[in-house]
């Protein structure tokens, strides 16, 4: 009888996972092979894609400084905004850990109130704020500081506060969330071995927050990456950044370079998550190495 | 602020710890002579544990002063305080292998790296796991895993060793294993341990003194025997083991000293206690093993009848319905096998031996 209940609970395992699946493989496995197919073939003025096999496109990408440029500015852009959202989200969670439930959920809330006001509004809103004739500049010009209005849009800088404006509340919510699981009995007992506040932090708050550390860095770092509007409305024509790149290939018809840089896109995003993976190493909290 | 205490580990004078409108302790005075072994012991609530937390620092009294080795510490934070502790839930640090659990106290101290390593195998060879340097607290057993939180706790030789209900996670065998490692282990190296726990068997298996609480304050301090024998209050009586409780009259204070007293048709003769009065009534009780029983034509006994009886093997427990409606209990050792062939409905008498009749102050 064991071995039909175990067939049947396998069955069941299976019947619960296959739809998923299934619309996994159709839906983005295959389209991913297919435009893999797409970046390997020349480029053809009446096709989506020509008749040769070619590795051109990439050969083409890593020669190019300009393509080379917008990488370095698509990962500095990622790495600030993942590294600035921890340096800022870790004591919010830290704080946020130790209050009442009630207070964390309001505190909550409040957090993903700006996640309710779509990203083109949002960056609409920097520009009202940022703009030439934005709130700054004409503050600033009414009390006679400045004579002409500052450039404060279009810039790396500017796109990487819009993002984090956007992003740091999912940082907030992984850090929590990783805080919360950490036994509030190590931190007593790391006390009681004699460590004061700041050695309990760095010897057992802080590793045992890292798979939130890992999971808020990669998925902030993730999101940056494919940023689109925020990066359009205040980064401009002079801050683009690779994904800009793909849909500019794709507005002007040349589907294989953009779907060589995608794949670009991808294995960058691939690397990072494993060396953060790799220098983090969340899974010593499990206790194994 | 350092006091001569007369080699008091720990003292606590007149501590009190409130909640908000809840009082935890209630102006609790304890004194530890180094070396001893006391376990707290009382019913979860009875603030047994706050009084731990009270000596470690994770708590502020709220009136009262608290000393460990004659310093007061009320305003030294945990981590400057002589002490180790034990946590019920083990709370071995999951990122770290065994070895730098019970190296850590040590790291703490800046102790140099060479010491370090040699103490850290001296702890875990004491706790028996010689070999585990390199686990991770995931992939020990609980038995093992309260070891390494022992050796973890007693590797920085700490005055004051504070153990949370250590061994309430482990099951009954492993439990027993380990208040016999623990004890051996405490009497080895001479450390004061303070041992909460709300398991009475545990307590007096362990403990030089007991100190049986109910809520906030210290109803009773003594030696395992003392307050099994000699329990002071109804609390006592009945936390530690069952009593069974009679309500009499003293008849008088005879010549000899002692105190004569009537329960229902049975006169005894008990030792003299301060609070008796001739004519005044007594409450008295009477462990259930210490009680024997006679046919119901034997004089001198109280008459009882049986209501049910539980056959466990090596003793047989009766319930029994005395003269007053009150129920009672008596254990008896079957030494022989036609001992105590009694069925529910016999008249039987029960029969109290004058020196284990203890006297109960109050409620």
């Amino acid at each position: 009888m064991e071995w039909l209940t175990r067939f049947l609970r396998m069955r069941w395992a299976a019947v619960l996972v296959l739809p998923p699946l299934l619309f996994f493989l159709a839906f983005f496995v295959g389209p991913l092979i297919y435009l893999f197919f797409v970046s390997v073939h020349d480029v053809s003025q009446v096709e989506m894609y020509g008749t040769r096999l070619t590795v051109e496109n990439y050969v083409r990408i890593a020669g190019d400084p300009f393509y080379l440029f917008i990488i370095r500015r698509t990962l500095t852009a990622g790495l600030a905004v993942s590294g600035l959202s921890l340096l800022i989200g870790y004591p919010v969670a830290l704080s946020m850990v130790r209050m009442s439930p009630s207070r964390r959920s309001l505190l909550f809330i409040l957090l993903l109130f700006p996640l309710m006001v779509s990203n083109v509004i949002r960056a609409y809103g920097w520009i009202a704020i940022l703009g030439r004739r934005g709130v700054i500049n004409n503050v600033l010009s009414d009390a006679g500081l400045i004579q002409a209005p500052l450039l404060l849009m279009y810039s790396l800088e500017t796109v990487v506060v819009g993002l984090l404006t956007i992003l740091l509340p999912y940082m907030i919510i992984c850090l929590v969330n990783a805080l919360l699981t950490v036994d509030r009995n190590l931190e007593e007992a790391a006390q009681a071995l004699g460590a004061g506040p700041a050695r309990t932090f760095f010897y057992v708050t802080l590793p045992l927050s890292t798979p939130g550390i890992a999971s808020g860095l990669l998925m902030v770092f993730l999101l940056t990456l494919s940023a689109y509007v925020t990066v359009q409305l205040l980064g401009g024509a002079q801050s683009k950044m690779l994904v800009s790149l793909v849909y500019d290939s794709v507005m002007t018809f040349v589907w294989p370079r953009a779907a060589a840089l995608a794949f670009v896109l991808l294995a960058i995003s691939l690397a990072v998550t494993t060396l953060m993976l790799k220098g983090i190493r969340p899974q010593r909290v499990q206790g194994k190495g | 602020m350092s006091t001569d205490m007369g080699g008091m580990d720990v003292v606590l004078r007149h501590v009190t710890k409130a909640f908000g409108s809840v009082v935890a302790v209630n102006d609790l005075t304890l004194e530890i002579p180094r070396g001893l072994f006391l376990s707290l012991l009382g019913p979860s609530g009875c603030g047994k544990t706050t009084t731990l937390r009270l000596i470690a620092g994770f708590e502020q009294p709220s009136g009262g002063d608290v000393f460990i080795q004659g310093r007061r510490v009320n305003l030294v934070p945990v981590y400057r305080r002589d002490f180790s502790m034990v946590f019920q839930n083990f709370a071995l640090f999951p990122h770290m292998t065994v070895a730098n659990n019970v190296a850590f106290g040590l790291r703490m101290r800046r102790v140099p790296p060479r010491e370090r390593d040699t103490r850290v195998q001296e702890a875990l060879a004491l706790v028996h796991l010689a070999g585990f340097e390199d686990r991770y607290p995931k992939q020990l057993s609980g038995g093992q895993q309260q070891r390494v939180a022992l050796a973890r706790a007693i590797v920085v030789r700490p005055t004051v060793l504070l153990l949370d209900e250590p061994l309430g996670s482990l099951d009954k065998k492993l439990r027993e294993e380990m208040q016999v490692e623990l004890r051996q282990l405490q009497r080895a190296i001479g450390i004061t341990a303070v041992f909460v726990t709300h398991d009475q068997e545990e307590a007096l298996t362990l403990s030089d003194r007991v100190a049986i609480m109910n809520g906030g304050r210290i109803e009773q301090m003594g030696t395992p025997r003392e307050l099994y024998e000699h329990p002071a209050t109804d609390f006592v009586a009945n936390f530690l083991g069952v009593s069974n409780i009679f309500e009499g009259r003293v008849i008088a204070r005879q010549e000899d000293g002692a105190a004569r007293i009537a329960i229902g048709p049975v006169q005894l003769s008990i030792g003299w206690e301060p609070g008796l009065e001739p004519g005044a009534p007594v409450r008295v009780a009477v462990r259930p093993e210490k009680i024997r029983l006679g046919l119901p034509d034997e004089p001198g006994g109280l008459p009882a009848s049986l209501r049910h009886v539980v056959y466990l093997g090596a003793t047989t427990h009766f319930y029994l319905e005395g003269p007053d409606g009150a129920s009672l209990v008596v254990h008896v050792q079957n030494v022989s096998p036609d001992t105590g062939l009694w069925a529910p409905g016999d008249w039987v008498s029960c029969h109290l031996e004058p020196r284990s009749v203890f006297v109960l102050r109050k409620r």
